[in-house]
């Protein structure tokens, strides 16, 4: 840590800010140049976060309406007994999109959409910091997800619920191609939500106001970073789900038929250890920003930010230890079940500390009864019952009683509409002045509220007990002498209640609603954070510095001061678009990032990518490979612009500071970005080892089965011996590429170049040999399991090729020596990686059968 | 980070971690054992479940333990001697989380000695 430290002294009197007045001509001009986003069709190459940010939400929130009128046409269904509005066949498909597309394609993206616009505003960067990354998952969510979505209209979604159990969703009892739209459309979105989770992160840990340390932390910056960690952790599971499914239904390798050593539970786990998180990752945010309304409501400091954070982390950490226990019904031994109970009910601990900081913090202020403290304080009421019904399903006995019935849909959309759609509509009122010329009307505001809380309660209350009394979920009608005609009925007018509620939102946003940044409504709620400062294209003007959490209730001139262009990098000292880099611990300025602008890139990329998922769907292979292709290319392209090496010598962005404008090794923000990536890679392989060894579990004496020889161990080591050796000649490369006077050392490419057959080769030679001994992917789980440790691995030991490749190019370009050499740490860093995968993975797959000797 | 902030960070999630290894330990034993018919598994005369979950409990809770008094410490000092706002937050979070994670592993200890390991 060599940043420099910051002087004291600039917090207090009006001499001492950074940068004197005043400032120098056309200083201001230039800034705003380097932010303007393109104009006319190349609008869509924008990727300011504040563009992206709206249009994300937007799309998330079309996802939203589209789901609920498909929820509307169910709750129509079952007004009354024996209807025959929709058939069996059209309601499974309807009540799966409805549950998938709220799940995956509003929830978490809304979610995700949101702190793309708040994140850097929040914290005062100009921007995240890699917006063109954030420009890529919303394209590839906003094309994927419409397609996904147009499947309803010709019969081919998928049907088999929004958790997808097989075997009812294998080839044999789901042989058209509508699972696959689920496995690979959803599988896609989850990729972007990833992609969105590590811009998240490093914006979180890496670009903040000067002086902004871990305790001046917003607390939504606290629960944004807790939803990515937990992302990164969670996705994974589904993701190697859902290939695992893909690759049985594709290439009949059984994960999951019995017959053939393959278990249905197998994708329950996978699917529950990344569902149950998933209700928190949807959560966490949400009383993000809660916290941040709950202060500014009541004008005064948020009670309890300790306990905050510490409930925040601890909730990211404890909802890994409950994915059980949506499986209590499948007789899993009781033993390790309590763990669950136990997992479950300590998250509550949690939760509840968060609502009684609220409460403290309503109580030591002065509450003002706005549209969006109504809306927390309907959250509060509606999650808080959700939350006592959610006690009573977590108790098991309990559970094999309300499993699978009205109940179980009554809590679930408590939860969810409790947790996150208020919080939800709470930000939408709170934000808009942020964001538009005018804030959305609060007399509208009260209506949209009063018909959405009477609504969700008139709907879901009765629910309970339509559970109670026996009606199961997910059936498209009922007959009349059941008894349970008068409550869905009450459901139904409930669910229209909700229904004119949002519609009354949405006329006040036509009404109301003018993006705009330079002109907006602004501060009209006296709110205390950063994003309310005086804002533009360019975010803004200058980087403030803070000292408290409430930096504009307690540094009064802080707006007029940032405005002017005081504080820290008023102007840009590149010509382009820059970011600070502070450190995460103390958000101490480290360097000024070259932040890439628009470009066709990551929207060309994203269609490429979403077209390669949605081919491959319906089975055109070639053209899918060809999109593939297109799409690696795009990538490409677009990293080629990126990594500009210091252009200028070191700049002062004020208050004598001085930063370099570029900076390799742990400090850069990529080199961040890759570890965290790293991540992802390890959670998706480390569940794929526990999904062979849960395979094992259930295949006593068939591992391997009879008449399967493991290959001589000769072979595994030679391919560890070619893992070790490629990663020594990268080790060597970067020791080349040492030192303060630039050269670019010709060793370089030649030890890439050497090192890269050798990688190929392990993982070649690994793939022969169990070839060669007749092992089949599709006779047994144990050759499928093989195989598909085996298939990931080649897939990183191509990416690393490709990246190999890509920086011998570099080198070849000049675009690569000593100094400018981040496109070879990452490659680095992903070459170690591969290489430490691969030799796990050989320990597991040669080694295992080996020591349990057939057990 | 250097090596100072990677350490005050590993301390503040130091219990929480071990509680995510004492529920990996306990879950992959049990599940192992209980799924395979092994569960009167013994190992030089003690059963293995229970004896997994006692001492994976009593491991993880020691090591808790110590990250609990160690950021206690580091928390007084903090109180006497004049440290960045930022310090005392983390040391005091520690603590917190520290404290919280005792709870959270001796609660998911308990069931091992009331249910019967594989019912
Ligand atoms: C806004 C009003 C809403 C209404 C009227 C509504 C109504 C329904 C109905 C009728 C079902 C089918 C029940 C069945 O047949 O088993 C359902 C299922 C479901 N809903 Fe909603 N819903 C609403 C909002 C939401 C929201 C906001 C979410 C999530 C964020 C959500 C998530 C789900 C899920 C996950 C299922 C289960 C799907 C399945 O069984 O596979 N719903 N909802
Ligand atoms: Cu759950």
């Amino acid at each position: 840590m060599n940043a420099p430290e910051l002087p004291k002294a600039f917090e207090r009197g009006e001499e001492e800010l950074p940068n004197p007045l005043p400032r120098p001509e056309g200083e201001f001009e230039a800034l705003k140049r380097a932010w303007k986003p393109p104009r006319g069709l190349r609008f869509l190459t924008a990727v300011n976060n504040t563009y992206v940010g709206v249009w994300y939400v937007g799309t998330a929130f079309l996802f939203f309406i589209l789901a609920g009128i498909l929820a509307l046409i169910m709750r129509v269904q079952l007004a009354r007994p024996e209807n025959d509005l929709v058939g069996h066949g059209l309601y499974n498909q309807l009540f799966t999109m409805h549950g998938t597309v709220m799940m995956f394609l509003f929830a978490v993206p809304a979610v995700e959409a949101a702190s793309v616009y708040l994140l850097p505003n929040m914290q005062a960067a100009r921007d995240l910091p890699f917006p063109r990354l954030s420009a890529y998952a919303f394209w590839a969510y906003f094309v994927g997800g419409l397609v996904f979505f147009g499947t309803i209209f010709f019969g081919l979604s998928p049907d088999g619920g929004w958790f997808m159990y097989p075997p009812l969703t294998s080839t044999k009892y789901s042989p058209a191609d509508n699972a696959d739209w689920w496995l690979l459309g959803i599988g896609f979105i989850e990729i972007s939500a990833i992609a969105g989770a590590i811009e998240i992160i490093v914006g979180v840990m890496k670009t903040r106001a000067v002086g902004m340390s871990l305790d001046k932390l917003p607390i939504y910056s606290w629960a944004m970073l807790v939803f990515a960690v937990m992302i990164v952790i969670g996705f994974p599971a589904i993701i190697l789900g859902t290939l695992l499914l893909e690759m049985e239904r594709a290439f009949d390798w059984p994960f999951f038929i019995a017959e053939r050593g393959g278990d249905p539970l197998l994708w329950q786990h996978l699917f529950w250890f990344f569902g149950h998180p998933e209700v928190y990752i949807i959560f966490l945010p949400a009383t993000g920003m809660v916290s941040m309304i709950v202060p500014t409501m009541a004008q005064t400091p948020l009670v309890g930010y300790r306990l905050i954070v510490l409930a925040l982390i601890a909730t990211g950490f404890l909802s890994f230890g409950l994915w059980v226990h949506h499986m209590f019904a499948t007789g899993l031994p009781k033993m390790s079940l309590s763990f669950f109970s136990a997992a479950s009910t300590a998250v509550a601990v949690p939760s509840g500390i968060q609502v009684f900081a609220w409460i403290a913090t309503i109580a030591s202020g002065r509450m003002r009864l706005t549209t969006p403290s109504l809306f927390v304080i309907g959250f509060l009421f509606i999650f808080t019952l959700g939350g006592l019904t959610g006690v009573m399903v977590a108790v098991a006995p309990f559970d094999w009683q309300a499993h699978d019935s009205y109940f179980v849909v009554a809590h679930l959309h408590y939860v969810l509409i409790g947790g996150m759609v208020f919080p939800l509509f709470a930000a939408f009122y709170y934000w808009v002045p942020a964001a538009s010329k005018r804030a959305l009307s609060e007399r509208l505001g009260r209506w949209v509220f009063g018909l959405m809380f009477l609504g969700v309660n008139v709907t879901f209350l009765p629910m309970h007990i339509t559970g109670l009394i026996g009606m199961p979920r997910r059936v498209y009608t009922y007959p009349v002498e059941m008894g349970w005609d008068a409550l869905n009925l009450v459901s139904t007018i409930g669910a229209f209640m909700i229904a004119a509620g949002v519609a009354i939102f949405l006329y006040d946003l036509a009404r109301n609603f003018r993006f705009t940044l330079e002109d907006n409504a602004g501060n009209v709620w006296n709110a205390s954070t950063l994003e309310w400062l005086p804002n533009g294209t360019y975010n803004t003007r200058s980087i403030p510095s803070v000292v408290s959490r409430d930096p504009l209730w307690e540094q009064p001139n802080l707006s007029k001061d940032v405005e002017e262009g005081r504080y820290y990098l008023p102007g840009t000292v590149t010509g382009g678009r820059e970011a600070l880099v502070t450190s995460p611990f103390d958000a101490r300025p480290q360097y000024i990032l070259q932040v890439p602008g628009p470009g066709w890139q990551p929207v060309l990329a994203a269609v490429f990518t979403a077209a390669f998922f949605l081919l491959l769907t319906v089975k055109l292979v070639f053209p899918s490979v060809i999109c593939g292709v297109l799409a690696v290319g795009c990538v490409i392209w677009w990293l080629w612009e990126t990594d500009p090496g210091p252009v200028r010598p070191p700049a002062d962005i004020g208050g004598g500071i001085v930063l370099p404008v570029y900076a390799t090794g742990p400090m850069n923000h990529s080199w961040w970005a890759m570890i965290v990536l790293m991540v992802v890679a390890g959670m998706v392989f480390t569940c794929l080892i526990f999904s062979y060894l849960f395979l094992w579990l259930v295949n006593p004496g068939a591992w391997p089965p009879q008449g399967v020889r493991i290959p001589d161990w000769i072979w595994p080591s030679l391919s560890a011996f070619l893992y070790c050796a490629s990663g020594a000649l990268v080790a060597v490369a970067s020791r080349q590429l040492r030192g303060d006077d630039r050269r670019s050392p010709r060793s370089v490419p030649v030890l890439i170049g050497v090192a890269l057959p050798l990688v190929c080769g392990a993982s070649a030679i690994d793939l022969w040999m169990q070839w060669e001994t007749g092992l089949s992917p599709s006779a047994h789980a144990y050759g499928a399991a093989v195989y598909a440790i085996t298939s990931l691995q080649i897939f990183f030991v191509l990416t690393t090729l490709v990246m190999g490749a890509y920086t011998i190019a570099r080198w070849l370009a000049g675009r690569l020596d000593n100094v400018r050499r981040t496109t070879f740490d990452n490659t680095m860093l992903f070459w170690y990686y591969t290489a430490g995968q691969g030799l796990v993975a050989l320990l597991v797959v040669h080694g295992f059968p080996r020591l349990t000797g057939g057990l | 980070m250097g090596g100072r902030r990677t350490g005050q960070i590993l301390l503040m999630l130091a219990g929480l971690i071990a509680w995510a290894v004492q529920f990996t330990a306990i879950y992959g034993v049990t599940s192992t054992l209980c799924g395979r018919g092994w569960a009167d598994a013994n190992l030089l005369g003690l059963e293995v479940v229970p004896m997994t979950i006692l001492s994976a409990t009593l491991v993880t809770l020691a090591a808790t333990a110590v990250a609990l008094i160690w950021s206690f410490r580091n928390y007084r000092l903090a109180k006497h001697q004049p440290v960045a706002a930022v310090d005392d937050f983390v040391s005091h979070a520690a603590v917190l989380i520290n404290g919280l994670s005792i709870v959270v592993i001796l609660w998911h200890g308990i069931p091992a000695f009331i249910l019967p390991a594989c019912a």
